[in-house]
């Protein structure tokens, strides 16, 4: 059948190479020379070429019935003298149908590939670049604040040009649906605290201020920043998404083009809705955190109105403000940095991928730094 | 006429569609070895979807493709990666891969179908890149090339491991004229220069004029074939009103 021609089932090449006088081989070749057999072909030549020096090597290539583009590959790399640098190569009997495709091979391109690969930069280049991209990066965002600072000052005197449906559906996507996985860590992590707490303390008699402890701790330190994190990693990396996608589609073109500044038609809303909603996280964090401290001194016998008195004496409200303040804050940061994330992503598919990455390392990285900030100030006032 | 054309791809009786719907209907034809074979129609007649089932994409609700004479939908493991080997299909968007350079692009084909040495890939790939006429670096991302560009490239790519035939969906979608004019003359000149098939799928008048040896046109309210043949015997000898439209419409 013709599809046997067309379609070859394996290597059906001959070669053979001989000894012609002084220095002279003869190689001949015959049959399919085609991306099945040329592998094979290629190895055994190499090594039989580099085993018998010559100064000239003639191919006889008239008994090649057909040729694909893997064999004249092959067939280019032996006649222009790649495997016999020190010998005269001829090529002859080629079928002229292949001879014509043999033309458009040119080791010159594949030369003047290798040459553009860059150069490995070394260490020192290296370390410039870091420092000049996380300076440009800085500068980026000095940038991005002042533009953000400005759209959210002028909010105020042009209410309707916030998309306040906008700002609801974020407040919904980010806020109110995260509520199960918030209250859930919370819950969880309290609970482990309460019950790791208990047991060092009762060598003392003084399991009762697990109390004191998990109220602290979940109020001034824990609440705010699992709920920050939490926000980074569910919502941060879902607003640079929806940017970097933007960006890619070119959508932030077009809103700029219209004359729509994007801080103001897509950053400001995330902003604002974040911003509402993660203090009213932090709080249910807060309260769930030590609600799981709550059942575990419930566990250990202790009367609920007792346990109340304690948590009652030991937080204050100027801690929950505390807790709340570092949560407005963390929205802040956490959307801020995403959005700017997003605003960033450079062309190509991995992009989006690539900053939303970004937004979630750098909302994380900025919320631990700023929460040791407000630890130091906290230090310093109380001094 | 001296002896039979030697026929590459027959589809018998062939019905194809989706869950809710069926798009063409016990359709028959015949392509033959070496021509440029184009698949016409307006917008919605299931030209992709009749593409996608020539090509193994789609399972055909009734009906056989045969291409040299081996049933695509029945063709499993080997036949059927031999059969897929001597396709070469380029997308309608290129679907160049945009995290790897132009060179892997075009090298990903053979990457995957033969054991050559990485130097007689490269070799190859670059003579693709020679032959389609790319004139930027192969070392550039797809991304940094222009429509026209990704195409070419695109093209190196499907033709790289010699296929025997070259599916085309809708090369010259959105791009200039010009630019299309180019494509076209490029596969011309690769019909002419070696025994491949082309199977081009297509609305634009010009390209089809350029281009086809034979036709066929599809029709969305009659879910079949309404004309077959040349391009140029059709618009100059076709009865049906809706043919004659289609091959007058911008011809004149
Ligand atoms: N994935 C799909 N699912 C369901 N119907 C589809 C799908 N793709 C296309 N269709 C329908 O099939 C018909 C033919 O579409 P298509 O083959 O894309 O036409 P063409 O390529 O000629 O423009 C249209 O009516 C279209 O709505
Ligand atoms: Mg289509």
């Amino acid at each position: 059948m013709s599809s046997e021609k067309t379609i070859p089932p394996g290597p059906q090449v001959h070669f053979e190479l001989r000894k012609a006088g002084e220095g002279r081989l003869v190689l001949v070749l015959s049959g399919q020379l085609n991306a099945d057999s040329a592998p094979r072909l290629w190895q055994e030549l190499k090594q039989k070429l580099a085993a018998t020096p010559a100064t000239t090597l003639e191919i006889d290539a008239a008994g090649l019935t057909h040729c694909d583009s893997a064999g004249l590959a092959l067939l280019y790399f032996l006649s222009t003298g790649q495997m016999t640098p020190n010998a005269q190569v001829t090529l002859s009997g080629l079928k002229p149908e292949f001879q014509k495709e043999l033309q458009s091979f040119s080791i010159k391109d594949y030369q003047d590939l290798q040459s553009q690969q860059p150069a490995k930069p070394s260490v020192a280049e290296e370390t410039g670049m870091a420092i000049m991209g996380m300076a440009g990066d800085l500068k980026e965002m000095a940038v991005f604040i002042g533009q953000v600072a400005s759209a959210l000052v002028a909010m105020p005197f042009h209410p309707r040009q916030v998309r306040w449906s906008e700002v609801l559906r974020i407040f919904e996507i980010a806020g109110v649906n995260a509520l199960p996985i918030v209250s859930l860590i919370s819950l969880l992590v309290g609970l482990i605290i309460a019950f790791e707490a208990a047991q060092p303390l009762a060598q003392f008699g003084a399991q009762i201020y697990v109390a004191n402890l998990i109220g602290l701790v979940m109020v001034r330190e824990l609440g705010p920043v699992m709920t920050a994190i939490l926000l980074a990693g569910r919502s941060g990396s879902a607003f640079a998404a929806e940017l970097g996608t933007m960006k890619v589609n070119e959508e932030l073109n077009a809103l700029e083009t219209m004359g729509l500044d994007p801080v103001r038609f897509l950053v400001v809303q995330r902003l604002l809705a974040s911003l509402l909603l993660t203090p009213l996280l932090t709080i249910f964090s807060m309260f769930t955190g030590v609600l799981g401290g709550v059942i575990v001194m419930l566990g250990l016998d202790f009367p609920m109105p007792m346990i109340l008195r304690q948590l009652e004496s030991s937080v204050q409200i100027r801690d929950i403000a505390f807790g709340t303040g570092k949560g407005f804050v963390f929205g802040i940061i956490v959307a801020g940095i995403s959005c700017l994330r997003g605003m960033q992503t450079k062309e190509g598919p991995s992009a989006v991928g690539a900053s939303t990455t970004r937004s979630v390392v750098s909302g994380i990285l900025l919320i631990v730094v700023v929460d040791a900030l407000f630890a130091a100030l906290m230090f310093t006032l109380k001094k | 006429m001296s002896a039979p054309p030697d026929i590459i791809i027959s589809v018998h009786n062939l019905t194809v569609g989706y869950a809710d719907q069926v798009v063409l209907q016990r359709i028959n034809f015949e392509v033959r070895r070496g021509e440029v074979f184009a698949i016409l129609g307006t917008s919605g007649s299931g030209k992709s979807t009749l593409l996608k089932n020539l090509i193994g994409l789609y399972t055909p609700m009734a009906g056989e493709v045969l291409i040299e004479g081996r049933d695509i939908v029945t063709a499993e493991g080997d036949d059927r990666l031999r059969l897929l080997r001597s396709f070469g299909v380029l997308y309608q968007s290129g679907a160049l891969f945009g995290s790897m350079t132009i060179l892997e692009n075009v090298r990903l084909p053979l990457d995957a179908f033969t054991r050559l040495p990485e130097l007689a890939k490269d070799l190859v790939a670059l003579s693709k890149l020679r032959l389609v006429d790319l004139k930027v670096s192969p070392a550039r991302l797809p991304a940094e090339l222009s429509g026209g560009m990704q195409k070419r490239a695109a093209l190196a790519r499907a033709i790289v491991a010699d296929p025997v035939i070259l599916f085309l969906d809708e090369p010259s979608a959105g791009l200039d004229p010009i630019t299309s004019a180019g494509l076209d003359a490029l596969f011309k000149e690769l019909s002419r220069n070696s025994d491949i098939t082309l199977v081009v799928v297509t609305h634009e008048l010009p390209s089809i004029y350029a281009i086809a040896d034979r036709v066929i046109l599809l029709d969305a309210e009659r879910k079949t074939i309404v004309a077959e043949g040349n391009p140029y015997y059709l618009r100059d000898h076709a009865t049906d009103p809706l043919v004659r439209h289609f091959f007058r419409r911008e011809a004149i």
